[in-house]
């Protein structure tokens, strides 16, 4: 038994080693939510696309790299970008409370946190959020902003205490099918996402005027890869600067995304 | 987007989920019986150790093992993952999870035949490893189907717990559309092909169970 023990053991050691090959070389892994359109989901015709993949593919191609697509579970990013099993975390990312943890690239997208309710309900501002129950996604920044206890952030605390309940699920459709089944009376969402919604469900759902926060999208790589932050940050630079950036926007308009643009204001 | 479209879309998942299936079945079950030995032996440092594996691996949620498994190397020994681990990991996790619930299974079919089979195998000058062999084990076989059946049912539905680690079976699927989509019906159309799965599994182990029915 205690052999045969030992052969397993090193039969998965094996196994394991040999998986373990790979990595970088000429392929650049980008980790994305594959629920959280329109920056990284599934197609009609099944493939992965998205606003930031179609980025990421752009990038690829001007340095001869071949873009891995890989989907992760957004609840175990860090996990995933430490591990090495991805190169960035890319994929309508918030920088905002989450400066020090990541090496950032410059912020692409300036993006807000906005609540949605239904057309017919009769919450109009975030006053009328108190004793509502409010739903959003685990890890998300949306969450950060209800939940983070720093001073600056006192305002947004005081309103998520006003919640009968700030529940949690772990994606945005969910919270939306929550919002639409009546279990829920709002949800905290990134407007990107929000938009998608609205504009697929139309006259289902309702934005709020008043905004909870507004936020900036960046690339998170690893802390300390500045050399591959660099050259990801100098080739979305060129891009922007010879219009193919805003093509790729243009192409999410429906989403808002070309007004929601913001690296033209970052480069030097 | 149509029904059928997301259909096809949830459905090509199959391999993947299939893929799973078959490599828990094929891993899990001599692996379980191996630990079912080590469970019974009379050394008692290797029944202890056994004891303890069965105790952990049925006492954690299989969610949190494929978890393990997938960043254990890393944050253990600091090895970089690669793409091709996240199957690996999804595999070793359901087998040698399912492994100590089949070891189980199989202990209690092994320890249902009566100590006089083996006495008269003796008499008859079988050996230690042809009184299992020709005698002990094809009733084990034909006594644990039943329960053998139900942990092959669980299994084909607990393969859907493999979105944890995002790998692209049919429920990590079904999530995806749901939420590209923005409707639920992805999920239903998951939920039916589990059904149809697991129909047909139900199936196959009751033709089996009739082939064994032999002297009756």
């Amino acid at each position: 038994m205690k052999k045969l023990t030992a052969l397993f053991l090193s039969l998965t050691m094996a196994v394991g080693l040999t998986a373990c090959g790979g990595a970088s070389g000429e392929t650049f892994t980008v980790g994305f939510d594959a629920e959280y359109p329109p920056y990284g989901y599934m197609a009609d015709d099944g493939s992965y696309t998205g606003f930031d993949l179609e980025l990421a593919q752009e990038v690829c191609e001007r340095n001869g790299w071949t873009l891995v697509k890989q989907p992760i579970d957004w609840n175990t990013k860090d996990m995933e970008l430490n591990s090495g099993s991805i190169d960035c975390i890319w994929n309508g990312f918030t920088v905002t409370g989450r400066e020090d943890q990541y090496t950032w690239s410059v912020p692409y997208v300036d993006n807000s946190i906005v609540f949605i309710t239904m057309n017919a309900s009769d919450i109009q501002a975030k006053a009328d959020l108190a004793g509502k129950i409010v739903v959003t996604q685990a890890g998300s920044s949306a969450l950060t902003a209800l939940t983070d206890d720093s001073e600056d952030n006192a305002a947004n605390l005081e309103l998520a205490a006003s919640f009968a309940e700030l529940q949690q699920v772990a994606d945005y459709n969910t919270a939306f099918l929550n919002l639409e089944s009546g279990v829920v009376d709002a949800i905290a969402v990134d407007i990107g996402v929000a938009q998608y919604q609205l504009t697929s469900r139309e006259g289902t759902f309702r934005m709020l005027e008043e905004k909870l926060s507004t936020e900036q999208y960046a690339i998170g790589f690893k802390l300390g890869n500045e050399e591959l932050r660099d050259t990801v940050q100098n080739t979305l630079f060129e891009m922007y600067k010879d219009g193919t950036f805003m093509e790729i926007a243009e192409k999410y308009s429906d989403y808002n995304l070309s007004d929601m643009v913001c690296i033209g204001d970052y480069i030097n | 987007m149509t029904i059928w479209g997301m259909a096809q879309q949830v459905l090509s998942g199959t391999g993947a989920t299939l893929l799973i299936f078959f490599s828990t079945v094929i891993f899990s079950m001599p692996l379980g019986l191996l630990v079912a030995w080590g469970r019974m032996s009379r050394f008692k440092p290797v029944s202890l150790v056994v004891k303890v594996f069965i105790s952990i691996l049925r006492g954690t949620p299989l969610m949190l093992q494929l978890i393990v498994w997938f960043y254990g190397p890393y944050y253990l020994f600091g090895t970089q993952l690669s793409s091709g681990w996240r199957l690996t990991a999804t595999i070793l996790g359901f087998s040698i999870n399912y492994a100590a619930y089949f070891a189980e299974i199989f202990r209690s079919g092994i320890q249902s035949i009566p100590l006089g089979q083996y006495e008269a195998a003796n008499v008859l000058g079988y050996s230690k490893a042809q009184t299992f062999c020709k005698i002990i084990f094809p009733q084990m076989c034909k006594r644990v189907l039943p329960p053998v059946t139900n942990e092959v049912i669980t299994l084909v539905k607990d393969t859907s717990l493999a979105f944890v680690l995002a790998y692209a079976e049919v429920f990590t699927i079904a999530k995806q559309v749901a939420a590209a989509q923005t409707t639920i019906i992805p999920l239903f159309i998951a939920g039916g092909f589990y059904y149809v799965f697991n129909f047909v599994v139900d199936f196959v182990m009751a033709k089996i169970e009739q082939k064994m029915n032999y002297y009756r």
